[in-house]
């Protein structure tokens, strides 16, 4: 590959604003390869549908943004490739008494840049995203600033260069996932305060720098970072290529010009399949994918009968089936099988139009009614078909007299319109940040208010509700649960309040549970030791290339 | 000669226009659905930091002062920093790194309009009621029958499924890094003399030239035909070809010049329609331009990015059609008055 100036000129210039420490580190690292190496030219490249918006892990939500900004920066906790639990990272151990958070850094860990990494460098990346009382308070840092760290944090303090002490606003076991999520990475305080543009630079402790942001053409470019602490990588480059389409990106695959692809639609697993030197990759998703009953707009949907008979009506085995390929499998509670939090006794509503009838018969409306179904258009993991999913929607409903209008919308659109409570029932699905089953239960059923005596939802205008619960379903049996599940440290404990929480969701049904999503990738046959990751990751610097 | 005060008029112009473009996409931008501030925000964002980007944006001022702001802003060409699509980069830059890839693109597909259009039409013209005649006119029909949405495909399935032989998208081969000196990937690579660089860029450009190519010629071809056939009825070229000269001189000394104004109208009018065919062509073979930046602006709610994309592409059509008028009256100075 190709030297050029701008790539020289970034690198001479990273190098020269370090300090004689960086050189003579960086002179280690020539000698000594401290840990980055590379694997004899070879390069990995990766396919996705759209490009990175920014470099900066702090102002954006996008989960494309974080598989390149997850091989430069490195966050104090990391996921286990491929599973849901927690390993350690630029902390190599903590402990969680209460409201107290303790955490012993890595003293081996630098920037690409040959600086040391030191508590100071996560006091600053802390207060960048959220203290608006810092002088480098980044104003369009993402919501994930207040949802991963400032909603939970009172303070953060550096006891010497290798100690954290963090003080919780409450007794919050999610926390130390959160820690693990692509926006809580650390970033260098000499940047934050100095003048790196983190939107389109990049200066991390993590397997891989930065080498070429190509915005022209869709690419950025990564090399090893010669000062990584841990193992690997095992490739030269690692280059992410846009192709924005389906069907181009698996036949750059498939004809060799793309060595690992994901976002793949069921008809180009099928494909990929069918070739040689390629094959399929899954994983267990930590998704789902759901309808959503507006409560405070659909008074129907307000009587829970209303609601099992319609997921009685729903046949969610045939959706997941015949409509998403298979590449899913049906759900029956908020959170997700890969989670602790999910409570294995319980099944899918069973498709019985007959039940469902008795159902309804036994409420005011026997005779049915009617209601919109808002969706977007184009397909996401956890519902890789929207329109045919509502189509089969309106179709088994009109079996029990129940009329669907279909409302397409696209997706900012969607998101506007079911923000503000405007859906009758809204097609919906979540990806977790933190893989923590509070992330669904808290996150998507919560009202993150009072319910109000003797029922059972809240209305959509009132202030501090949380509006990612689409279906402003309020039981207080259920919140009561969620919220002593957050306070609760051991999570042998935490499984069991929210096996009960899942019974109280499955049976009050405040959402019809359609999929959990698989993880797909397509992948050459001259890869190794890639491992298809839910969450955290991609972990592609422990991947070989032939 | 061309007269200063024709051009100054005619430059003039471009502020009303450009007024009632900026209005008009303010205007529908405004009207249509989507909150850019939930689309920033994204669906992990609480309703108080809904607010907040709204209020850092200035999204929640009277639409009054959000429409003088936005007029005050593009007359100092501060088109502000983009909200999605390159968060936080000034929408000026990513213009700059854009605009030379459709630019690029769209004088390609001129040139391959021209190049085969012309001697087309002339052939066609001169060949009148003949075989040739017949299939160039067939051929003209099918090019301007065939959206670019179904001819691209077309050419992907043929030449990079079937065959194998072109890449589907893209500008350029992966392997290849080059500095963008001027933006245009086939000067850049030449200029860093980087041959494979080149003939890669050549094999990925080849498609999307043909498919943007196709489409002009038709047109070209047509006009050629027709213009040229007004022509050779006329006097002159009768007076030319009784003095002597043969039917080639005749041809190319008198009827091209005076059978190319009409031309030169559509090559203008093609000029636009290929700007907005970029559209199309880019999103259909991956290409960066600011085709599917327009795209992927309105899909994300990015008001500044429409904004400006929207200014530019009118701009530039505008500019365009002065150029046409200008060598239209050059060819025929009776025209300026």
């Amino acid at each position: 590959m190709n030297d050029n100036d701008s790539t020289v000129s970034r690198r001479s210039f990273l190098k020269s604003a370090g300090s004689a420490t960086v050189v003579a580190t960086a002179a280690g690292s020539v000698s000594g390869c401290l840990g980055g190496g590379g694997g004899g030219g070879s390069t990995l490249r990766y396919g996705r549908s759209s490009h990175s918006d920014t470099l900066d892990p702090q102002n954006t939500t996008s989960g494309e943004v974080a598989k390149v900004t997850n091989q430069i920066y490195d966050g104090l906790i990391d996921f286990q490739p491929g599973e849901a639990t927690i390993t350690e990272s630029l902390a190599t151990d903590w402990s969680m008494d209460g409201e107290e958070v303790t955490l012993q850094l890595r003293e081996d860990a630098q920037f690409d840049d040959g600086t040391d990494f030191t508590a100071d460098d996560f006091v600053a990346t802390y207060r960048r995203f959220v203290d608006d009382e810092y002088e480098y308070h980044f104003e369009e840092a993402s919501a994930y600033g207040p949802f991963t760290l400032g909603n939970w944090i009172d303070s953060v303090s550096a006891d010497g260069d290798y100690t954290l002490n963090v003080t919780l606003t409450q007794p919050y076991a999610p926390f130390l996932r959160n820690l693990a999520m692509f926006a809580a990475v650390v970033l260098p305080q000499d940047g934050i305060e100095g003048d790196l543009d983190f939107n389109s630079d990049a200066n991390g402790t993590g397997p891989f720098q930065l080498e070429e942001l190509d915005d022209s053409n869709g690419r950025i470019l990564l090399t090893p970072n010669d000062n990584y602490w841990g193992d690997g990588p095992n490739v030269d480059e690692l280059l992410f290529i846009e192709r924005g389409q389906n069907s181009t990106r698996t036949q750059a695959l498939v004809e060799g010009e793309l060595e690992i692809i994901d976002n793949l639609a069921p008809t180009n697993i099928e494909s990929v399949e069918e070739e040689d030197g390629v094959a399929i990759e899954s994983g267990q998703g930590i998704n789902i994918g759901y309808m959503s009953f507006n409560m405070s707009r659909v008074e129907a949907f307000r009587d829970a009968r209303v609601r099992q008979a319609i997921s009685h009506a729903i046949d969610t085995e045939s959706i997941v089936n015949e409509v998403y390929s298979g590449i899913a499998e049906q759900a029956d509670q908020p959170c997700p099988p890969a989670l602790f939090g999910h409570n294995d006794d319980l099944s899918p509503y069973a498709y019985d139009p007959e039940e469902a009838q008795s159902l309804l018969d036994e409420t005011e409306y026997s005779d049915g009614f009617s209601f919109e179904l808002t969706t977007f258009q184009n397909a996401r993991g956890y519902n890789p078909a929207p329109l045919p999913t509502a189509e089969t929607i309106r179709t088994n409903l009109e079996e029990i007299g129940i009329e669907v209008t279909i409302d397409e919308r696209q997706f900012s659109d969607y998101l506007t319109y079911t923000s503000e409570g405007r859906h009758d029932a809204s097609l919906a699905g979540w990806y977790t940040d933190n893989a923590d089953p509070d992330n669904f239960y808290y996150v998507l059923l919560h009202p993150q208010v009072d319910s109000p005596d003797g029922q059972d939802w809240v209305d959509w205008g009132t202030e501090g509700f949380n509006t990612s619960n689409r279906s402003a379903w309020a039981n207080q049996e259920y919140m009561d649960l969620v919220e002593e599940a957050q306070r609760t440290a051991d999570e042998d404990e935490r499984a069991s309040i929210y096996a009960e929480a899942a019974q109280i969701a499955h049976d009050e049904a405040p959402w019809v549970y359609i999929d959990y999503a698989d993880e797909i990738r397509g992948v050459r046959n001259n890869v190794s030791n890639y491992t298809v990751s839910a969450i955290g990751g991609p972990h592609l610097h422990l991947v070989d290339v032939e | 000669m061309i007269s200063k005060r024709f051009v100054a008029k005619r430059l003039l112009l471009l502020g009303p226009v450009l007024f009632g473009v900026a209005t008009v996409v303010f205007g529908i931008l405004h009207l249509s659905p989507g909150d850019p501030a939930i689309a920033i925000a994204g669906d992990r964002a609480s309703q108080e930091f809904i607010d907040q980007v709204r209020r850092d944006l200035g999204l929640d001022d009277p639409l009054w002062q959000q429409y003088l702001r936005f007029l005050r802003d593009t007359a100092t060409l501060e088109f502000g920093q983009s909200y999605q699509v390159r968060r936080g980069t000034d929408v000026s830059a990513i213009l700059a790194d854009r605009l030379p890839i459709t630019i690029e693109l769209a004088i390609l597909g001129q040139i391959a309009g021209l190049l085969f259009g012309l001697p087309l039409g002339i052939l066609s013209a001169v060949k009148k009621d003949t075989l040739t005649d017949h299939f160039s006119r067939i051929g003209a029909l099918t090019g301007i029958s065939i959206p670019i949405y179904w001819s691209g495909p077309l050419l992907i399935l043929l030449f990079a499924q079937i065959l194998g032989v072109l890449p589907t998208s893209g500008r350029i081969g992966s392997s290849h890094f080059i500095d963008s000196r001027t933006g245009f990937i086939l000067v850049d690579t030449l200029l860093a003399g980087d041959m494979a660089a080149f003939q890669s860029a050549v094999r990925h450009l080849f498609m999307p030239v043909v498919v943007l190519g196709v489409y002009s010629m038709a047109f070209i071809s047509r006009m050629m035909r027709s213009s040229m056939l007004e022509v050779v009825r006329q006097d002159y070229m009768r007076t030319a070809r009784a003095k002597g000269q043969g039917a080639k001189t005749t041809i190319m000394k008198h009827g091209l010049r005076n059978a190319f104004i009409p031309v030169i109208t559509i090559i203008g009018i093609q000029f636009g329609s290929m700007l907005g065919g970029t559209v199309l062509t880019e999103t259909v073979f991956e290409i960066n331009g600011i085709g599917t930046l327009l795209v992927s602006a309105i899909n994300q709610s990015d008001y500044p990015v429409v904004q400006a994309t929207v200014l530019v592409f009118a701009f530039m059509y505008t500019l365009v059609n002065l150029f046409v008028d200008i060598t239209y009256s050059i060819l025929d100075p009776r025209i300026e008055q």
